[in-house]
């Protein structure tokens, strides 16, 4: 009796998720044919992800113009930090990923661990066409075996952002060329910038850059080899010149150069207009975000931000991105298409005027819309931003960067630097920066 | 007209579970299978991009208890869960006798405490994070005005831990105040009176008769607060969003969620979160059970002398 009343219920609970199973199942469409080009006939639709300000949604309604048939749903993610956890989920799940997915350069060490998860943009002509950007973008997007995954977007070439009105309060030199001969001009090195900033910091009484987490990103991403080796095993312990550089930026931070602010923070944008600090090493696309924090903050041109055709310790580049195709898509060849379409010189010049992201495109780079006037200039004090960034870009050199390379720079030495900042010496906050390496097991 | 017979009575027997399986079949799906899952992915060496690798046992678990970080992040977990259940139950338990009372306006005064319930946690978050900031926030503006020492909210340990207690109690007091409050109007009226009569004082009548009649709703409430104060993840997530490393530079409030999250999705080791995440789900488990048997002692000793108590009043009569 007993038994039988188990077997029923089990039919019961069987019968109840059969159904609930068949409600639940896909009724997935094969498409109608991935092979023919899109066309009125042949509709195809394409998904994009992209994260952060890339100025592309004009770009969007210009293809779907130009191509009829293509309509494409585009999503874009907040911050970086979020469209990353959200391939990394998708991927691991093998299902989800867009037609079009934007990569950071930061998790471009991750997305190299699997590569042939994207289409080889060579089968689509990319090797044809790879003298228009950057040589070293190009080279950041192709993997070991030669295959080329994404088409470059911005770049992150990076000038010294400066307060003219606080460096002329403590009696420097506030003009920007002068600023930049101030620095050391084509040969600046972080000594120079360090001992001005000594120099600064005795007549002002106040800090020279708003934290030490930005400077250690520029001087580890200009070395030829960061935290690991062109072969790729880890080169932290046994890096002299990452070891020499640490000690100088500690050394700074030590007398008073910081002003240890919070990363993205700056109390709001208070610290962008109150005097805080005068200088912040600067990538392009940092440009937008300080006039977005000065004005944040109530401020405006006035505040006397400018922008200097200058780096110490050389070229040095911060961030960018690419254009993927997945290897899951339907329509490689549409979505190849449509990534090479929002990379030419003319989308790229586009992208600059809408979100101020620097083009790798060397027609781009190169076009009025770049190197004229924009908001931008005008909030810098007129300063020639496309001209300089261009100018910066020149002679970088691309990198090796590990599949752990974010997790150091941002758990291993994100909280090193901050440490120096609040006091802590350079030697102690180096050991604890190597024991938090040895916590997190990296390889 | 014995067919029909059986038919109804094959449905009174299992309608009820045709009716109740919707439910018992999403669990299946979405609570059970997730959790078989996780164990599953806990007992392999499972990287989020690369997927399933070796079978290596119970080796993340090993791996995990021998890992200064987890237990960091336990007590993290416990310290800002303690700071919050403790004074959150205490002060809905008081608001709610308050609110008990015979007050004007009460709907008024029922409903407003309800209101940062409804607020969305991001938002507390954003709120909270902003007047404790420490070089910018209200909270050492003010102690700064008053010629106090600041505090180094998000850099100390244990004022940050103060700093997101307030934020979760800001937030769940009320919703726990009004839940008591709803099993104080259940006890008759006719109790609190014939106490009165025989001269028990509020504070007696609270003790001896309202905190007993409730206290099934009090081990729901905090069985729901246990579960949720261990499982904290919004407020310290928040609390300084610029923070690369979730939880604060130097991990000062990473809570045990938080660090698995960090696991899983920052550095990519999914069998690692897996084992930490089913190590969380038994610690609950048995906080759960050891609160559900400390909240049964107290009240049914006190069960014990509510029933003496009338024996001797019936003695005397």
């Amino acid at each position: 009796m007993k038994s039988s009343r188990t077997t029923r219920l089990a039919k019961v609970v069987a019968l109840t998720s059969s159904i609930a199973l068949l409600a639940a199942g896909c009724s997935s469409g094969a498409s109608k044919d991935a092979a023919q080009p899109a066309s009125a006939d042949n509709p195809v639709t394409l998904t994009v992800t992209t994260f952060g300000t890339q100025g592309l949604d004009p770009l969007y309604k210009q293809y779907e113009k130009d191509n009829p048939g293509v309509t494409i749903e585009a999503t874009n993610i907040d911050t970086g930090g979020n469209a990353l956890t959200d391939w990394k989920t998708k991927q691991a799940a093998g299902a989800g990923l867009p037609d079009v997915q934007a990569v950071e350069e930061g998790w471009l060490g991750q997305v190299m661990t699997v590569s042939d998860s994207f289409t080889d943009l060579n089968e689509y002509g990319a090797s044809d066409i790879s003298g228009d950007w950057v040589d070293w973008k190009v080279k950041q997007a192709t993997d070991a075996d030669g295959r080329i995954i994404g088409y470059g977007t911005d770049i992150g070439p990076m000038g010294l952002c400066y307060n003219s009105k606080l460096f002329k309060a403590a009696g420097l030199p506030s003009d920007r060329d002068k600023v930049a001969e101030l620095f050391g001009g084509e040969d600046a090195t972080w000594d120079d910038f360090f001992s001005v900033g000594e120099d600064y910091v005795k007549k002002a009484d106040k800090a020279f850059y708003d934290q030490s987490g930005f400077v250690w990103n520029a001087m580890v991403n200009q070395l030829d080899e960061g935290y690991y080796t062109a072969d790729g095993s880890l080169n932290i312990d046994s890096n002299a010149e990452l070891r020499q550089r640490w000690d100088q930026l500690s050394d700074a931070a030590s007398k008073g150069l910081s002003s240890g602010q919070t990363q993205w923070d700056w109390g709001k944008g208070q610290a962008f207009v109150d005097g805080s600090f005068a200088v912040m090493p600067c990538p392009g696309w940092m440009l937008g975000n300080v006039k977005g924090q000065v004005e944040g903050a109530g401020g405006n041109v006035s505040d006397g931000w400018d922008f200097a055709d200058v780096f110490p310790g050389g070229p040095a580049n911060w961030g960018g991105a690419f254009l993927t195709v997945p290897s899951t898509s339907k329509h490689p060849a549409e979505a190849a298409k449509l990534a090479q379409y929002l990379t030419n010189a003319a989308s790229q010049a586009t992208s600059f005027e809408e979100a101020g992201a620097f083009p790798s495109n060397l027609e781009a780079q190169k076009s009025k819309a770049v190197t004229g006037e924009n908001d931008l200039t005008k909030f810098f004090n007129g300063a020639p931003i496309g001209e300089i960034l261009g100018h910066r870009a020149e002679g970088v050199k691309a990198q090796y960067k590990g599949a752990d390379d974010s997790v150091i720079q941002e758990q291993v030495f994100g909280p090193a630097t901050i440490a120096i900042d609040k006091g802590t010496d350079g030697e102690a906050a180096w050991n604890s920066a190597l024991s938090t390496l040895q916590e997190l097991e990296i390889k | 007209m014995r067919r029909r017979h059986l038919r109804g009575r094959l449905d009174f027997k299992f309608s009820p579970y045709l009716y109740i399986s919707p439910f018992f079949v999403l669990f299946a799906l979405v609570g059970l299978f997730p959790l078989i899952y996780t164990f599953v992915v806990s007992i392999n060496d499972w990287e989020l991009l690369g997927g399933a690798g070796d079978w290596v046992g119970l080796d993340n678990y090993k791996a995990e208890l021998a890992s200064p970080l987890f237990w960091n992040s336990l007590l993290n977990t416990f310290s800002i869960f303690l700071l919050s259940a403790i004074p959150q139950l205490v002060v809905a338990t008081f608001i709610a006798a308050m609110l008990d009372q015979n007050i004007r306006a009460k709907t008024f005064w029922r409903m407003s405490v309800l209101v940062p319930y409804v607020v969305t946690p991001v938002a507390v978050t954003l709120i909270f994070s902003t007047a404790f900031d420490e070089k910018y926030g209200l909270i050492n503006n003010l102690l700064g005005a008053l010629n106090l020492d600041t505090i180094a909210w998000k850099t100390d340990v244990f004022p940050s831990h103060m700093a997101i207690a307030t934020m979760v109690n800001w937030r769940w007091t009320g919703y726990n105040a009004l839940i008591l409050l709803a099993a104080m109007q259940a006890v008759p009226r006719e109790l609190h009176e014939s106490a009165a009569i025989d001269g028990a004082g509020a504070i007696r009548r609270f003790f001896s008769i309202t905190l007993p009649s409730i206290r099934p709703t009090m081990i729901f409430v905090i069985i729901t607060a246990t579960i949720g104060g261990l499982q904290i993840f919004t407020e310290p997530k928040l609390f300084n969003p610029s923070s690369s490393v979730p939880g604060g530079p130097d991990r000062q409030y990473q809570t045990t969620v938080l660090y698995l999250w960090d696991l899983a999705f920052n550095r990519g080791d999914f069998g690692r979160a897996s084992a930490v995440a089913w190590m969380l789900f038994l610690i609950i488990i048995v906080i759960g059970v050891i609160n559900f048997l400390i909240s049964g002692t107290i009240a049914s000793s006190s069960d014990k002398q509510k029933s003496r108590r009338f024996a001797t009043r019936k003695g005397k009569k």
